[in-house]
């Protein structure tokens, strides 16, 4: 599967930054192009002879290196919208672009390419493939996006970067342990070292502290934070939680399937 | 990559998973074996078909008046062809036995006049060439450089060809039959007939036939025939004793339990002259390679020269062994056809086996398969995957199944023996059980013929089955809407 999308050599292995500081405010990010816009997307589905909508007409734009809460009370639509961003479902109504292109006119292999490489998936169910070790569920997009020959002419360099995000996330003891024999916590971290390994501009999180206790979704978040601030890609971190919504600099509130609110923390000089 | 890689990996992390390999494996050993052996079998009685017929057999139609009743012409004709190698008659008829065993004593008259002794009764004489002065006197010449130690084979002479079927047949071990004295002169005297009266002459008798009727070397029999006489114009009854010079086994029951072989000259007096020759037998230089453009030359050349009948109704013919038994040489093919496609079903059987696993995985894979669709996975990444899976069933299976196919068809009468003595725990007696019976058969091994193109057929059918079945499962994964597999818990 080719690359549809041009990226730096060393995107790899960003240059680090200082460590992160969950009371203080994030610096600020000039705002670009777009990296994922929809406009007037709307989705209903169907039960029975009638039509329930979920979202009714979202606009948003994501900004390179934003990091964006999204929040709301249960069936506001966020998981909904999360998914179209995600291109994983499909909009009644609307356009997706994503990188500046109608998503929804590419070929299926062009979308899935995307979902691959430039957006990053974290479940709150983790959702790692229980036959395969940590070091092997990290390494599953560059599985899905190489062909045999090419995975292993790349081998090495693969299992650098999924060595070295484990590494970060503390995982190295456990890199051939399998998903039950992974606490939660650990569970989470072999997810985010997945969606990271192909250094997404994207990455979508899904209540991704929702099934830790709070000790372990704190470390977990910091982690998370951690890579975002040294990566800089967008992340989107739908949450029940207000402190962790307070974190981000960007916070949009759903309600009944719209976006009530779209506030921005600002930059302090 | 993945799809090689994660099929793998679900493969070996389900024990599941082997019940479609068993299946597959089952079904390509079981076909193997099968196939083998009833090939062997096939091909074992092709054999004795073939072993009991001459390449080409001419019957000339005599019942026209202008077919020469005398042998010659016909046999001179046929041995000048260039793809000749020879030519002889053959003399057939009918007759009753009369008198099974040495005397005509209460036991024997009470057998021949029950039922039971019917399927006995009637048997066909077929009289035949040897020449045994001749060959006596040419055996003999070779009496002095054999006592130099040459060995010199017995002489071949020409006419003799068509016993060569009868003197395999003499030379065939027999466990029920009484073997000849000397197989090329099966129409010898026995050493143990009696001298006090004149020599009867001697007779041949098939090894069933021979049982049946608790007959020995030595033994006598009575013949009991009718013929036409062409000047009364009546039938006349005649009835001769001969002696039991030995048995012979064709390996073909019906011969075995209805023929007997004389002198052709004898025959000939027995019917009082009226018959000669009923058919000639022809054995050519090379019957693969030209018995067909051979056989079709001889009918034109024969029919031309008068010495076959033409016409509709009283059309001699001159036909090949094939045509000859046409019927079941057919009927063998059908059969094999027949067995090829019931034996099929075993490996549709596998298949449905593939199809239920792969379905169940489906199901229980579902979340895994939101979960490829969502970090970049195509629907024909995942179609792939499963059929994948489906493909290390097929190749794990076939290949265990076509080497322990071989192994079992070309080892199968070790295997019997065996299984023969040792199944002899409950519910088996406790002698233990004869899985092939060797009496039953005329063959004293299980005869098995393994095809390496068969061998492959059945490889690439149960490769065909497996993918086949496994395409529907791997479509439903493929057409899986990722959210409702991702939703699936």
């Amino acid at each position: 599967m080719s690359d549809p999308v041009e990226r730096p050599a060393d995107a790899a292995t960003p240059p680090a930054r200082p460590g992160p500081d969950l009371s203080s405010p994030l610096p600020a990010v000039a705002p670009r192009v777009p990296v994922i816009s929809v406009r007037g997307v709307r989705k209903s589905f169907k039960i029975g002879d009638r039509s329930l909508e979920i979202l009714h007409g979202i606009d948003l734009d994501l900004n390179p290196g934003e990091l964006v809460a999204l929040v709301g009370s249960s069936g506001a639509g966020k998981s909904t919208l999360l998914h179209i961003l995600g291109l994983l479902d499909r909009p009644t109504e609307g356009q997706v672009n994503v990188l500046a292109r109608d998503a929804w006119s590419r070929s299926i292999a062009e979308r899935a390419a995307l979902r691959n490489k430039e957006i990053g998936f974290v479940f709150q169910f983790y959702h790692l493939l229980s036959e395969l070790t940590a070091l092997e569920n990290a390494l599953l997009p560059a599985m899905i996006a190489e062909s045999r020959l090419g995975y292993s002419r790349r081998r090495r360099d693969y299992e650098g970067r999924a060595r070295e995000l484990l590494d970060r996330f503390g995982m190295t003891p456990r890199l051939t342990h399998r998903p039950p024999q992974l606490s939660g916590g650990e569970k989470q971290r072999v997810a985010m070292a997945r969606a990271l390994l192909h250094n997404p501009k994207v990455l979508l999180a899904d209540e991704p502290t929702g099934n830790l206790d709070s000790a372990t979704g704190e470390k977990v978040l910091e982690l998370l934070f951690e890579e975002q601030k040294r990566r800089e890609f967008t992340m989107v971190l739908v949450t029940h939680d207000e402190r962790i919504a307070r974190l981000c600099r960007r916070t949009l509130h759903m309600e009944d399937g719209e976006i009530q609110a779209d506030s921005t923390v600002p930059v302090p000089d | 990559m993945f799809r090689s890689f994660l099929s793998w990996r679900y493969l070996t992390a389900r024990r599941t998973n082997l019940i479609g390999i068993g299946g597959i494996f089952i079904g390509v050993f079981a076909l193997i074996l099968i196939l083998s052996i009833m090939t062997g079998f096939l091909d074992e009685s092709k054999k004795a078909i073939r072993r009991s017929l001459s390449d080409i057999i001419i019957t000339p139609a005599k019942l026209d008046p202008t077919v020469p009743s005398d042998a010659e012409p016909l046999l001179s004709k046929v041995r000048a062809h260039p793809g000749v190698a020879a030519a002889a008659p053959h003399l057939n008829w009918f007759a009753l036995i009369t008198l099974p065993g040495n005397t005509a004593d209460a036991f024997s008259e009470r057998f021949l006049s029950s039922s039971e002794h019917s399927e006995t009764a009637g048997v066909q004489l077929v009289g035949v060439d040897v020449h045994t002065d001749k060959r006596i006197a040419a055996a003999a010449a070779c009496v002095v450089p054999r006592l130099f130690g040459l060995d010199l084979r017995p002489p071949r002479i020409q006419d003799e060809f068509d016993t060569s079927e009868l003197l395999a047949a003499l030379s065939r071990e027999s466990k029920v039959g009484a073997q000849v004295a000397n197989p090329l002169f099966p129409f010898a005297q026995p050493p143990m007939a009696s001298t006090r009266e004149r020599p009867l002459p001697a007779v041949v008798l098939g090894e069933q036939l021979l049982y049946r009727l608790n007959l020995g070397r030595g033994s006598q029999i009575q013949l009991s025939t009718g013929v036409r006489d062409p000047e009364a114009k009546e039938w006349v009854f005649n009835n001769r004793r001969f002696v039991v010079a030995g048995s012979f086994r064709s390996t073909e029951n019906d011969m075995d339990l209805g023929r007997i072989y004389m002198e052709r000259e004898e025959l000939a007096d027995f019917l009082g002259g009226t018959q000669q020759y009923s058919e000639v037998l022809v054995r050519l230089e090379d019957y693969d390679e030209d018995g067909e453009r051979i056989c079709e030359e001889l009918r034109t050349e024969l029919a031309e020269a008068g010495l076959i009948a033409g016409g509709y109704y009283r059309a001699g013919e001159v036909r090949t062994w094939e045509q000859y038994r046409g019927n079941i040489l057919g009927a063998i093919k059908n059969e094999r056809v027949l067995m090829m496609i019931m034996l099929s079903l075993v490996l549709l059987v596998a298949g449905f086996t593939v199809f239920a696993i792969l379905s169940m995985m489906v199901t229980e894979k579902r979340r895994d398969i939101g979960i490829l669709a969502a970090i970049g996975a195509t629907p024909k990444g995942v179609l792939d995957l499963f059929l994948m899976i489906a493909f290390w069933d097929a190749l794990i299976g076939a290949a265990l199944g076509a080497i322990f196919g071989t192994w079992a068809a070309l080892k199968i009468d070790p295997i019997e023996r065996w299984l023969s003595s040792h199944l002899n725990f409950w519910p088996f007696p406790e002698e233990g059980v004869q899985i092939f019976d060797r009496n039953v058969y005329l063959f004293d091994y299980i005869p098995t013929i393994v095809q390496p193109y068969a061998v492959a057929a059945i490889v690439l059918g149960a490769f065909f089955c497996a993918l086949l079945f496994a395409a529907i499962p791997a479509f439903r994964a493929a057409r899986m809407d990722p959210l409702e597999a991702l939703r699936y818990e």
